[in-house]
């Protein structure tokens, strides 16, 4: 299937029902202990994290319209199924080195705070996980991210959404 | 834009209105014709509403015949609508030769419009008027014996004498099946009552059938009105009061239901499946006034769009100009007067365009019926048995997309008949019922209509589907495409499953198209397929659709599009036309000095060749005058022009994004805001 074929709707349908399964389970589970569910994703090497909650769907890499005028950090906008919604360089937004984006790269679609939604540029997802909520630390300055959070040998990087998308650019 | 308008050749612009207007009666009636079918099919009870609406739908085609003069559509409807009312007031059985009469009578009906406009023609079709009118007196049957008074019944014998005649058919109807008979009685405020009432009988629905809604006799005071609802229900008096919690309103039993019902073969819900669509004291008029409609071209409501979007785009300049009398310390009074202003006609403004476009929109109904009909077709071609089910015929669409719907629609379903419902020992062979099914249901979410068809048939093989993107090439040789992508190569420009060819589905126009089209009216088509199982189609619109001409032009290799009811002309453009005054780039148009400005650089694109020839897009909104340098022309196209989402704030200079079939969006120019900025910066120079 080339990348420049017939859209591939839905492309992240299995994401998705992993999500919903995750958030089935947390459902159980919150009732113990306070568990967040976390969609991990790559950029630059390095694992970043969004609440699943958050996370409306993730799709693979389409033709992007460049829009003029708008901060660098947007690389422009994409149809979903009609829908144009603005895509996001999350590398940008972080203060990481742009890339070229790879077959392995995927729109992840994400709730704004105020009912909109936007796209985030990622280099590639990962899995999604469960983290007690005590387990966060938070990070410190003003950056996109949020708090980190221990998994397996790594610390993963919590992406805190909503300063990413007040992110003017400046 | 060329528009299909009716299918018939008629002639004149009052047989065509005639003809047109007819059609949609008559499609109104082999709809209810093949619901009241399904209902005897099914033993139920039919819905009294069905035969009040086959009776209303033939006396309004009496009377649009009369009108006209066409006398044996006349003479043909008349007396059909005799025979509905006998139906209706149940003098007369509803019994299958009298269903078939009325069948009969929709297939000449449909003969009789044809010919329309062609004298001899109709005469022609005329021919078998006579001996079918004969058909419909022969089944009318000498009136039921006048039934037993309504006596037992606890109520006030002037509500009794106000009943009509199809109320006491009604009445008569519910004891004969002994129900209970509640009276509720109901005081409202006059200013509201119509709420209050609607909502009551709504409820009282629920629980059984309305059989009159009354203004009750004497007692209301000036501010106050009162109802009585005489009700048949299978719930005795004092539950259905448990059940309902209306302010002033008393329900009581004036006769209790009787244990076992009369018998009744396959007595199935007493409720009609379908609640009347409008309020019940409306629905008693409405034989009166047979319409509310006015019929509309659709062509006057595109006009009325493109004012309101110039509407649009006027306030846009409005809007330029508060801001700089808000920005100047002299003027900043009246700029902020000015804006208060501006933000009442702005929401004036958004109220209108959301009225307009909801002119535009129709229910599904119309298309669903056409598939049915061409469903009835093809299950005798090709020989298969398939049950079709709709669902959600009331969703609404603009008319313009259901319109181009009806094409990708048909081909789905002629697809699932003709391929994927296997022949019924096939079926036997692997479990499943002989008889195939095909299900389209409508449904609204969010701003999108989705549409799905399903069938469950042999589904999709996913392997041969494989093989055979492989041998044409649309897959390297090397590549294993996961099921998903594999399902998605349905869509793919040119590939076929199946090596014969059949007259139904044809070949060569194939899904990608209906996946082109789709996309072209701003929608997307999607697809699942379990093997064996079925195939389910997920065809997703847009519910509002604003359709704007728009000028596709290029830059390097990006496109934009700028509507085309801004655009005055355009020009091509040599470089030693260009003249530079101050700084500035003009074009002596006409004598007139135009003011040129370069999309390139306006918007930080690379320019293919500086000094190279290029197309000017003389815009202009009012006076104001503007060529925009563009590399290219790419031609007219219609667009939806869209919002933007996202957290970054709209840009200047960009008032959407359309799709133009490819997948990439495409940026629609706000023009205002260009003729803003240059005008401006020519004040300032």
């Amino acid at each position: 299937m080339s990348e420049s074929g017939a859209p591939v709707l839905g492309g992240g349908e299995r994401w998705q029902e992993l999500a919903r399964e995750a958030a089935r389970r947390r459902d159980v589970a919150a009732e113990s202990v306070d568990l967040v569910q976390l969609l991990t994703f790559e950029l630059a090497g390095a694992p970043y994290a969004l609440p699943v909650e958050r996370v409306r769907e993730i799709v693979r890499i389409r033709p992007i319209t460049p829009v003029p005028r708008m901060p660098a950090h947007v690389c422009g906008v994409v149809s979903l199924r009609g829908e144009i919604v603005q895509v996001l360089d999350l590398r940008r937004c972080l203060g990481l080195p742009p890339a070229t984006p790879t077959r392995a790269s995927r729109i992840v679609v994400v709730h704004g705070s105020e009912g909109g939604v936007a796209g985030l540029l990622v280099d590639g997802v990962t899995e999604v996980f469960s983290a007690a909520e005590d387990t966060l630390r938070p990070a410190s300055g003003e950056g996109g991210v949020e708090a980190l959070c221990a998994r397996a040998e790594t610390f993963v990087s919590l992406i805190g959404l909503d300063r990413v998308l007040g992110f003017d650019g400046q | 834009m060329a528009r299909r308008r009716s299918r018939s050749r008629a002639g004149s612009k009052a047989d065509q209105e005639f003809v047109s207007e007819a059609e949609e009666i008559l499609e109104r009636v082999r709809l209810d014709l093949a619901d009241l079918r399904d209902q005897q099919a099914r033993g139920t009870e039919v819905a009294p509403d069905l035969v009040n609406r086959l009776f209303r739908s033939a006396h309004s085609l009496k009377g649009l015949a009369g009108l006209f003069g066409f006398q044996p559509i006349h003479d043909l409807a008349h007396h059909l609508e005799d025979v509905l009312d006998a139906l209706r007031l149940g003098k007369l059985v509803l019994h299958a030769s009298a269903v078939d009469l009325v069948d009969r009578s929709v297939q000449l009906f449909s003969a009789l419009l044809e010919a329309v406009g062609d004298d001899a023609a109709l005469a022609a079709a005329a021919e078998p008027v006579p001996e079918l009118i004969r058909g419909i007196e022969g089944v009318k049957q000498p009136p039921e014996a006048p039934s037993e008074a309504f006596a037992g019944l606890d109520v006030n014998p002037s509500l009794m004498r106000a009943l009509t005649e199809y109320e006491e058919h009604r009445l008569r109807e519910n004891l004969r099946r002994g129900r209970h008979i509640l009276l509720a009685d109901a005081t409202f405020e006059i200013i509201s009552f119509e709420d209050g009432l609607s909502e009551l009988s709504a409820a009282l629905r629920e629980v059984g059938e309305v059989i009159s809604t009354l203004p009750a006799p004497g007692e209301s005071s000036d501010a106050q009105i009162r109802f009585s609802l005489l009700v048949g229900s299978d719930l005795p008096g004092d539950e259905v009061a448990s059940r309902l919690d209306f302010p002033d309103t008393s329900i009581r039993s004036i006769r209790s239901g009787t244990e076992a019902p009369a018998p009744e073969p396959g007595s199935g819900p007493p409720v009609a499946e379908e609640p009347p669509p409008l309020a019940d004291l409306r629905d008693l008029e409405s034989l009166k006034s047979i319409s509310e409609t006015v019929r509309v071209d659709i062509r006057k409501l595109d006009e009325l769009m493109n004012l309101v979007g110039e509407l649009v785009i006027q306030r846009g300049m409005l809007s330029e100009l508060i801001a700089r009398l808000s920005g100047d310390a002299q003027t900043v009074r009246i700029g902020n007067e000015l804006s208060k202003l501006h933000k009442v006609l702005d929401r004036k403004l958004r109220e209108l365009q959301a009225a307009v476009l909801d002119v535009r929109m129709v229910p599904l109904r119309q298309v669903f019926e056409k598939i049915s009909r061409v469903v009835r077709r093809l299950r005798h071609e090709l020989d298969r048995d398939a049950r079709l089910e709709l669902r959600g015929a009331d969703t609404e669409l603009d008319k313009l997309i259901v319109e181009e719907l009806v094409d990708p629609l048909m081909h789905i379903v002629r697809n699932a008949l003709d391929h994927a419902i296997e022949p019924p020992d096939e079926r036997r062979a692997a479990g499943k019922e002989p008889q195939g099914s095909i299900r389209i249901e409508a449904f609204q979410r969010g701003n999108h209509v989705v549409i799905s068809v399903s069938d469950d048939g042999r589904g999709i093989d996913l392997e041969a589907l494989r093989e055979r993107a492989r041998s044409q090439g649309l897959v390297p040789p090397d590549e294993v495409p996961s099921d998903r992508e594999t399902l998605d190569l349905i869509f793919a420009p040119g590939l076929t499953t199946r090596s014969e060819v059949t007259e139904t589905s044809g070949r060569g126009v194939g899904l990608d198209v209906v996946r082109h089209n789709l996309t072209l009216l701003g929608g997307a088509v999607d697809v699942e397929s379990t093997p064996g199982r079925g195939t389910t189609f997920l065809l997703t619109l847009p519910i509002t659709l604003a359709i704007v001409q728009s000028l596709v032009v290029a830059v390097g290799a990006q496109r934009f599009a700028i509507p085309l009811t801004a655009v005055h002309e355009t020009l091509l453009v040599e470089p030693t036309d260009i003249q530079r005054s101050e700084g500035r780039e003009l074009l002596n148009l006409r004598g007139e000095a135009l003011l040129l400005r370069r999309l390139a650089r306006e918007f930080g694109l690379p320019e293919a060749d500086p000094d190279g020839r290029r197309f000017a897009v003389v815009m202009g909104l009012g006076d104001a005058r503007v060529g925009l340098l563009v590399d290219r022309l790419d031609g007219q196209q219609d667009t939806v022009i869209k919002p933007i989402q996202g957290p970054i704030a709209a840009v200047r200079g960009v008032a959407g994004a359309t799709e133009l079939g490819g997948q990439e969006p495409v940026l629609v120019l706000d023009v205002s805001a260009f003729l803003a900025e240059a005008l401006g910066r020519r004040e300032a120079a």
